[in-house]
């Protein structure tokens, strides 16, 4: 069961705490994990090469199953251990197309935000453009505009009036969006949602421990 | 069921294609659909914006459901009819974590994949650098070498000795790839795997119908 689970995570790493959120929602507290540095380079370390050969994390095992994906184990998870916990994935036919289409379209908010943060820290400066930036930065607005107008439509979930497995996968990338500048005057919806969703037991349990104690270092995200 | 069913699709899109193999494999022909042109725009007309915000194909609705998402809307038909045509998403645990983890490792595929082939079309001239094409190539290249490592160790198909719904998620980025100059020479087993799969008949079936009139004019793949 949840001892027989290991988890390679980094702190605030939303992929990683995807994870980490299903894993308390299906009553899986218990599982083995070890806390890893991007700064240090530990995601390409041997112990993570082992299980995961991309050199990313998460890395995540079940006894010998190996699943790295964030979204796969969720759904892996939810799919083993149906009748534990909380139910990610609803019955209802309606209910279930509309939390199956956004967790999917979560990972886009994450790629947009990725985009902003990894084109302002990672492109070597010889190589960046104005144009590009902004180029990134109205993709990633656009892309929280849907969001901000989806939690108009509905609510107070992100795909309706229950928890789930669309809460999961979104919350994080839209935490760490908060954390790293971006406004909550301008995404109301998406404040308001995330304040209430941070004392659910499962995201606070789980909350990224340095978020705790370090302000964050920058604000890539404050113009999107 | 089936009738209730409509999809937007465009003619060698793979995340069109994934849903319509999926459709196929769970004995859902006789879903409404519609081709339209990407060269001409048609994906964002007033058609698909109705069902899809985000003027993006494929847009698929089943009833009142809209899923737009390729992969959501496999996993949404695969758990709605599970009782009917193939089971795509096996119960056994171990071949479900692993159908899992590809399923969601093969939109990594597609984006490298995607990053090569678009390049030229998204950014403009003058934010270009031959380092980064170069960076975009070896990315890609690593990626499906990954995924030759894969078949290396299981098989025949991508997650096992089973057709699944990995199979539907990868075969179209692969199929793709192939004629746009991807070396069956350099990666055999995908080349095989590609060769035996064509002839599925979901696969078959649904085969990209301009492929089969007009050859590709160009081969930007040729140096992965």
């Amino acid at each position: 069961m949840a001892k027989d689970m290991f988890l390679l995570w980094a702190s605030g790493s939303p992929p990683c705490w995807r994870i980490m959120i299903a894993l308390e929602e299906k009553n899986l507290q218990g599982y083995q994990h070890k806390l890893l540095s991007f700064d240090k380079g530990e995601h390409k370390s041997k112990e993570v090469l082992d299980i995961n050969p991309r050199g990313q994390l998460p890395a995540f095992r079940h006894g010998t199953n190996v699943i790295n994906e964030s979204g796969a184990a969720c759904m892996y998870l939810e799919n083993q251990f149906k009748s534990h916990g909380n139910q990610l994935i609803p019955s209802d036919q309606a209910e279930q197309a509309l939390v199956y289409q956004r967790t999917f379209e979560a990972f886009n908010a994450h790629q947009k935000m990725v985009d902003v943060v990894m084109y302002a820290f990672r492109v070597p400066a010889e190589e960046k453009h104005e144009a590009t930036e902004k180029r990134n930065k109205e993709a990633a607005t656009t892309e929280f505009q849907l969001w901000e107008g989806y939690l108009q439509k509905t609510g107070p979930y992100i795909a309706g009036k229950n928890f789930s497995m669309a809460d999961v996968v979104f919350f994080p990338t839209l935490a760490l969006a908060f954390r790293l500048g971006m406004r909550q005057t301008k995404y109301p919806k998406l404040g308001a949602y995330h304040g209430f969703l941070k004392d659910r037991p499962s995201i606070k349990a789980t909350w990224p421990t340095h978020w705790l104690q370090e302000p964050p270092l920058k604000d890539p995200l404050k113009d999107v």
